[in-house]
């Protein structure tokens, strides 16, 4: 029985980093395109949220019917740790939902379609969600350094109905070394002789799954493109022209284990094959998805791709980490590993609150509400809180011990179902103002002792339809 | 009524401002002796049979261990009664009326009242700024001090049209007062156009909008009225007080136009005084931030809402206006020693109604002073105590 698609969902970073500004900065000429960039508080996971959210809506699906998430990245926020069950708590899923967390390659990504795939088909589940994410880091200085970028896409599979199905898979592996981060290294090494990696294991491997999948006469393609100019050889091969997953680069660069995904979901807006190549870790895997229909979702993910903001290098060190402010910096009061995380881990991740069955008030965050704060009373039901409202008052911080980084905006919310939330604001401020529409996205707050803490910030709906 | 009458027979304080050549200790000792000095007839110092200390958190975020023992032992008289008490930013204010109540009850005879706090022994970014990362790690991350106000400035300036020049005006008047005020932190005056330029701390506030963070102490001694004589012929009276709560965190508010911690307060200090705003001729008020007193004025029934920014402009609560406020020069000129702050605006409000504010002296037509002060996470505290020189 093969997997079919219900909807997709995409994500982009809120910066572009221009390869003419990194050229600039080691006194290189040229520099072509751009690549996406996390702001300091978005990573793989927050991005990986955003898709997953976006397919959720999209498909019309309440987020506990899902059976499992199927995460595959490069960089789970901790290389050993919670990184899973953070994002299933963050998008909602039911606490028996299962899935897998895939890593090790740019491949993870494909890894994580093919075992929903799989798991649907063998019947241990019945709705599924796919998620591709990543958020590179590369060497400084180092050729892949322009072309390193971040996104994410979504894919919600279904054993029934949906607009589309998964079809023939096939995969080619040869033990090579191209690029690789070793345990003790934070940032990606890139590929040892250009050439080599090209002639020996690149096109000889992808040319082995193009092939196969060029039968089926795919009216689209998504494929790999991981210097630039290896995308349009394997085009040629394919016997396409410009495949669609060439905007895709061309817009946030390589996204690494989300880019095969990326590159396809938006060619479901209409019906036909696809034919998805992906690559990595000395692997190449091919796999055709049939659209019946338009799928639910694809049409919005070029204007997802298309939002973001230019910034400078230096502007784009900080928000990777690689420029670092020296000094101490104040630590936060409750430790991410201690028993407040714990009592308030569906309260913040999952942002619940407690609605007054007297009343009908709802209290914020509920561990901290035994009693309502209208009425006093003291019965209290969980509810998830709404992810939209309008802003009641607002400030904008400009003065904070580091690690905070000014100007940090922070607004009182009149959520949709009446509840009232102060959150940080996204972005510096400037177009805050008293009965703005916001929504809330999932954004990493702080890093506490290496551990990531994530919760939600408001974000102005204006600002993200570029009116203002 | 139901509780025997309190008299204020001494009150002292010392300069305030960043005393980086005196300990906790040294300044508790220092305020003790203003108050002992104050007394007109005279006051041996083991009188004292009870003493209650208002402390916030001594050096910020540092010396949590000051307790009850603390000030005795710096003041020479340890083994006395002493209970520190801990209120956010009103500490002082609840001293106060905490050892009015000791003295009204008949359970203490000659009680002491002391405000310490050390706010300069850590640097600003360990010291007030680090409260941006205590608390809630999502719902309060980056709340440093001006957010907890800042909310109520917008919002005011949306709903009533209240203008920075407004909030300036506040500050203008406040170090125009504070420059005539010895103990004060600042003894300068300002202009509205230096406010308006400083640097922005957390829009809509300016650094001239934000009292300094100042090291101070401040004393009062308190006896019942039958012993009032033994001190002094000019005592003041305690007249009324009223302390009221309000939810903590700011997503809390039903309101961003009023600190309701305070108007509840207010009330219950008006009644047990049987006065009125309208019968108060000069006030102590918490402004912290300048935002702060417009509400405060407000709040206290001094003005109609919403008439705060103009009444402040148009130079209502000056020196020689209808209502002088905080002729010390308040939180934004004489400073905020926070334990300190309360029992320092006691202390002004005592020389205003003995005649003893030299340059800043008003005119007392009714008897009456009042003393505010608001805080905690999102002003959810605040008491206001009453003074009288009306037998």
């Amino acid at each position: 029985m093969n997997a079919r698609i219900v909807a997709v969902g995409a994500a982009a970073p809120m910066f572009r980093l221009p390869a003419a500004a990194v050229a600039e900065a080691w006194g290189r000429g040229g520099g072509r395109g751009q690549a996406a960039l996390c702001a300091p508080d978005e990573d793989t996971l927050t991005l990986a949220w955003e898709a997953g959210s976006r397919a959720l809506e999209a498909a019309g699906l309440d987020a506990n019917v899902v059976d499992g998430l199927w995460w595959g990245t490069t960089r789970p926020p901790f290389a050993e740790g919670p990184s899973h069950s953070f994002l299933a708590g963050a998008l909602g899923l039911a606490a028996e939902s299962g899935g897998a967390l895939l890593s090790g390659s740019t491949h993870s990504g494909i890894d994580a379609l093919a075992a929903a795939a799989d798991a649907i088909a063998a019947g241990s589940a019945r709705i599924a969600l796919v998620i591709a994410s990543d958020a590179l880091r590369p060497g400084l200085g180092t050729g892949a350094e322009s072309r390193s970028g971040a996104g994410a896409a979504a894919i919600v599979l279904s054993a029934e109905g949906g607009a589309g199905s998964i079809g023939a898979r096939i995969t080619r592996h040869h033990p090579v070394v191209d690029r690789y981060r070793g345990d003790a290294d934070t940032e990606t090494r890139d590929l040892y002789d250009g050439r080599l990696f090209r002639e020996e294991i690149f096109l000889p491997i992808a040319t082995a799954v193009i092939e196969p999948l060029a039968t089926l006469e795919p009216r689209a393609w998504s494929l790999p493109d991981p210097d630039g100019r290896l995308g349009a050889t394997l085009a040629k091969r394919a016997g396409s022209t410009t495949p669609p997953s060439a905007s895709v680069y061309a817009e946030l660069g390589d996204t690494g284990a989300a880019a095969a995904l990326l590159g396809a979901i938006g060619s479901l807006d209409a019906a036909g094959t696809i034919g998805i190549v992906a690559y990595g870790g000395g692997r190449a895997t091919g796999v055709a998805i049939h659209a019946d229909r338009p799928v639910p979702g694809a049409t919005s993910v070029a204007r997802v791709l298309s939002e973001g903001s230019e910034i400078t290098y230096t502007a784009a060190l900080r928000a990777r980490g690689q420029l670092v402010a020296g000094g101490e910096t104040i630590p936060m009061g409750v430790p991410p590993e201690s028993a407040m995380f714990v009592r308030g881990a569906d309260e913040m991740l999952g942002l619940l609150g407690g609605r007054c069955v007297d009343c009908g008030t709802i209290s914020t965050p509920p561990s901290i509400h035994p009693h309502c704060v209208a009425c006093g009373g003291p019965k209290l039901e969980p509810v998830a809180l709404a992810r939209h409202g309008l802003v009641h008052t607002y400030v904008v911080n400009y003065t904070m011990p580091a690690p905070f980084v000014a100007p940090l905006p922070l607004a009182v919310l009149d959520l949709d179902d009446g509840a009232r939330l102060m959150l940080q604001v996204v972005g510096d401020g400037e177009e805050l103002a008293i009965g703005r529409a916001m929504r809330l996205v999932l954004r990493r707050y702080s890093y506490e002792r290496g551990v990531p803490v994530y919760g939600f910030k408001a974000k102005s709906i204006a600002m993200e339809e570029g009116s203002v | 009524m139901s509780w025997n009458r309190v008299a204020v027979v001494g009150a002292g304080l010392i300069k305030m401002g960043e005393l980086f050549d005196q300990s906790y200790e040294q300044m508790a000792a220092g305020a003790f002796a203003a108050a002992v000095a104050s007394v007109d007839k005279g006051f041996e110092p083991d009188l004292v049979d009870a003493a209650f200390v208002a402390t916030q958190r001594g050096t910020l975020w540092g010396q949590e261990g000051i307790g009850g023992n603390t000030v005795p032992s710096a003041i020479g008289l340890s083994g006395i009664p002493c209970t520190r008490i801990e209120n956010a930013c009103p500490s002082g204010s609840d001293a106060f009326r905490v050892g009015a109540m000791a003295v009204a009850s008949g359970v203490h005879d000659v009680v002491l009242v002391i405000g310490v706090e050390k706010m300069r022994d850590k640097s600003t970014e360990e010291g007030l700024l680090s409260r941006a990362a205590a608390g809630h790690p999502i719902f309060t991350r980056g709340e440093t001090a001006p957010v907890l106000f800042a909310p109520f400035a917008t919002r005011h300036m949306a709903e009533y049209g209240t203008t920075r020049e407004m909030l300036a005006s506040v500050a203008v008047k406040n170090h125009y007062n504070g420059a005539r005020d010895p103990y004060a932190h600042f003894q300068n005056e300002i202009t509205i156009e230096q406010v308006l330029a400083s640097a922005p701390v957390c829009h809509p506030l300016h650094l001239l909008d934000c009292c300094p963070q100042t090291d101070g102490a401040a004393a009062v001694l308190l006896v019942p009225a039958e012993r009032a004589e033994e001190f002094t012929d000019r005592p003041v009276w305690v007249a009324g007080f009223g302390v009221a709560t309000d939810h903590p965190y700011l997503h809390e508010k039903s309101s961003f136009t009023e600190i309701k911690a305070t108007r509840l307060a207010a009330e219950r200090a008006y009644a047990m005084a049987g006065v009125g705003p309208s019968e108060i001729d000069c006030a102590e008020v918490h402004d912290c931030f300048t935002i702060t007193e417009i509400l405060d004025i407000e709040d206290l029934g001094f003005v109609e809402k919403g008439r705060g920014g103009p009444a402040s402009l148009e130079g209502e609560t000056a020196l020689d206006g209808r209502i002088p406020v905080n002729t010390s020069g308040g939180l934004l000129a004489k400073g905020h020693p926070i334990g300190a702050t309360g029992v320092a605006q006691i202390t002004e409000c005592w020389w205003q109604l003995r005649g003893d504010a030299g340059e800043r002296q008003i005119e007392t037509r009714n008897g009456f002073a009042l003393q505010h002060n608001a805080g905690g996470r999102g002003s959810g505290v605040a008491v206001v105590n009453i003074l009288t020189n009306r037998s």
